[in-house]
């Protein structure tokens, strides 16, 4: 009935060319790490490949005694987690009445968010506005630009449309006030959805370096990544940051790559959980 | 009888007390997206000024108080060779994106869909879609650490005797775009097949069924059947891609170029990052974002106005 050999062959080169994507993927990572764990003359002499080479832990010593990197590690914290709440808390707040059919106005109001998402004053406008707010130096300009993004918003929407109307109008009936309702049956019927919106925003601030570029200058107020972004163009790690002992064994790829990788274990370690929600949320979000 | 007329009154005033409260909700992200997206848009007069920070004490007194030079701005753009770089590099390489990775996720997701071991169809996916998390600081890390002179790739080659001294992958103005298109190939094609995945699971088994039935093997079940299903999920990615053609890629040029490689690399948004900011050419910068913006906005209302006739769907 079906050429099954020649499906078997099809099925086993999906499986070698999806597997060689893996690793490829993962080879990377590897190699990061075994660089941060060998000791200078291993990595300048180019003994490093996926294995660590005369095995050290000084680069996360360094890294570990590091101002710039923890003070990078707490304003990053911080950041992530006042603008995930805040984003989710303005996210689903303006999404929950553009969902409402009953809403007078809603199309102007969807129109007026979908228009940011079309078009920008570019860069440059943007950056004098924080300068005219007073943001310069200050964490606020981290968190309040990217604060809700009409993207995300849309998700939101578009999954508070998929709920049954009938919900609603019992709880209307027990005489529920659209704040409850918002609280008790919107939010916790849509927790998918959610937690890949959080997630999304949570990795925005997370990752984002360029604000951090344009608008901090003090160091003990610079995002992990945007010290992360001075390291990458650096050959070389000044020497007041180093002790002696420590500048003789290491080299600058092993501290880079130590302060790269310590600051992804984050994502490698939250990423994996939330993985299953997203790929549900994404996509009843967008189903619309 | 007065009285639940009374109550009836008094419900229908709570029901509209609680009907405009609703507006209420909407405050927020109106006053942030006032605030943070319309307050700049007015900041593209700058464009159409000779604006120096220095004319008043805050930049919105400078803006009042810089004088109008109406389009000269843009008639200097024109002629700016930096420009006129910056945009072809731009078109270019966001060309050789889309002709090199916007087909690779659709074979990804018909591969993905094809196995039937569900740990391994969940684990390849976890792997295939992480690098999508992670920043352009820690993707072009991993990738100064592969391809640096110390790296991997080129300790391989000069022991296989390929080469005698290291390549210089970040400072080559002939390899600088296909390692743009390779990283961003690495970052981003696991994350794009999600939405062709989610269109293949979506297809009617019966028709496979059917085919299977009729004879058919797996590729042309492919060819006949699932290429078919998808395509106006493709077409539709398609059209909105070329919508997004002016948009090369800001954080990825910006953490990978470096002045050597301007000739291949420079595109328009890291030019009005360098020019605008670090050389205080505010009214330049504005210009070219300008620019930039409006020309994305055609593009993308074109392409959003094709989706719509076609497909009936939009972009939003």
């Amino acid at each position: 009935m079906i050429d099954s050999r020649s499906d078997k062959v099809f099925s086993v080169i999906v499986y070698i060319i999806l597997s060689t994507f893996g690793i490829l993927i993962i080879l990377p990572f590897l190699n990061l790490l075994a660089t941060s764990l060998s000791d200078q003359v291993a990595v300048s002499n180019g003994m490093v490949t996926f294995w660590p080479k005369r095995f050290t832990l000084s680069a996360y010593k360094f890294v570990i005694q590091n101002k710039q990197f923890w003070n990078g590690f707490k304003t990053t914290i911080l950041v992530t987690f006042a603008g995930t709440v805040l984003s989710m808390l303005v996210t689903t707040l303006t999404a929950y009445p553009l969902s409402l059919p009953k809403l007078k106005g809603r199309k102007f109001f969807l129109v007026l968010f979908i228009i940011v998402m079309l078009f920008n004053g570019g860069l440059i406008p943007n950056y004098l506005l924080i300068n005219q707010l007073g943001l310069r130096n200050n964490r606020w300009a981290l968190i309040l630009p990217g604060l809700i993004s009409t993207y995300n918003m849309l998700l939101v929407k578009n999954y508070f449309e998929t709920l049954p109307p009938s919900l609603y109008e019992s709880a209307k009936i027990d005489g529920a006030s659209e704040f409850r309702i918002f609280i008790n049956i919107t939010l916790p019927l849509s927790l998918p959805t959610l937690a890949t919106v959080a997630l999304f925003y949570a990795v925005g601030f997370w990752n984002s370096y360029f604000s951090g570029i344009l608008y901090i200058s003090s160091p003990e107020k610079m995002p992990l990544q945007t010290y992360l972004q001075s390291l990458l163009n650096m050959s070389y790690i000044p020497a007041h940051e180093l002790s002696p002992e420590v500048a003789e064994s290491l080299s600058t790829e092993s501290i880079r790559a130590a302060s790269i990788f310590s600051a992804t274990v984050p994502i490698l370690v939250f990423y994996p959980f939330l993985q299953k929600y997203f790929v549900k949320g994404l996509v009843l979000g967008s189903d619309k | 009888m007065n009285s639940t007329i009374e109550i009836k009154k008094k419900k229908k005033l709570w029901e509209r007390i609680d009907y405009y409260s609703l507006y209420f909700f909407l405050v927020p992200g109106l006053l942030l997206i006032f605030i943070f997206n319309y307050i700049p848009m007015g900041g593209i007069v700058i464009a159409f000024k000779d604006f120096n920070i220095f004319a008043g004490r805050t930049p919105l007194e400078s803006i009042i108080k810089s004088e109008w030079v109406g389009l000269s701005n843009f008639t200097k753009l024109f002629n700016n060779m930096n420009f006129l770089r910056a945009f072809r590099n731009t078109l270019i390489i966001s060309t050789y994106k889309i002709v090199f990775l916007f087909p690779v996720p659709i074979i990804l997701a018909i591969m993905i869909t094809d196995i039937k071991a569900k740990w391994y169809r969940k684990s390849i996916q976890t792997i295939l879609y992480l690098p999508h998390f992670l920043s352009w600081v820690v993707v072009t890390a991993l990738f100064i650490q592969i391809l640096g002179p110390y790296g991997v790739v080129n300790n391989w080659l000069k022991r296989m005797e390929v080469i005698e001294k290291s390549i210089q992958f970040f400072g080559n103005n002939n390899l600088f775009r296909s390692l743009v298109v390779v990283s961003a190939g690495w970052k981003e094609t696991g994350w794009n097949a999600i939405i062709y995945i989610a269109a293949i699971t979506g297809i009617n088994p019966q028709l496979y069924e059917a085919a299977k039935m009729d004879g058919a093997n797996k590729i042309q079940q492919i060819i006949y059947i699932t290429i078919p299903s998808i395509s106006s999920t493709i077409i539709m990615l398609f059209i909105l891609r070329i919508g997004a053609i002016l948009d090369a890629g800001f954080d990825q040029i910006y953490n990978m170029y470096s002045y050597v490689v301007y000739e291949k690399g420079d595109i328009l948004s890291t030019l009005v990052y360098r020019e605008g900011i670090g050389g205080q050419d505010y009214g330049f910068g504005t210009a070219v974002g300008l620019f930039n913006s409006i020309v994305a906005l055609v593009l993308v209302l074109g392409g959003n106005g094709l989706c719509r006739k076609f497909f009936k769907k939009g972009l939003w």
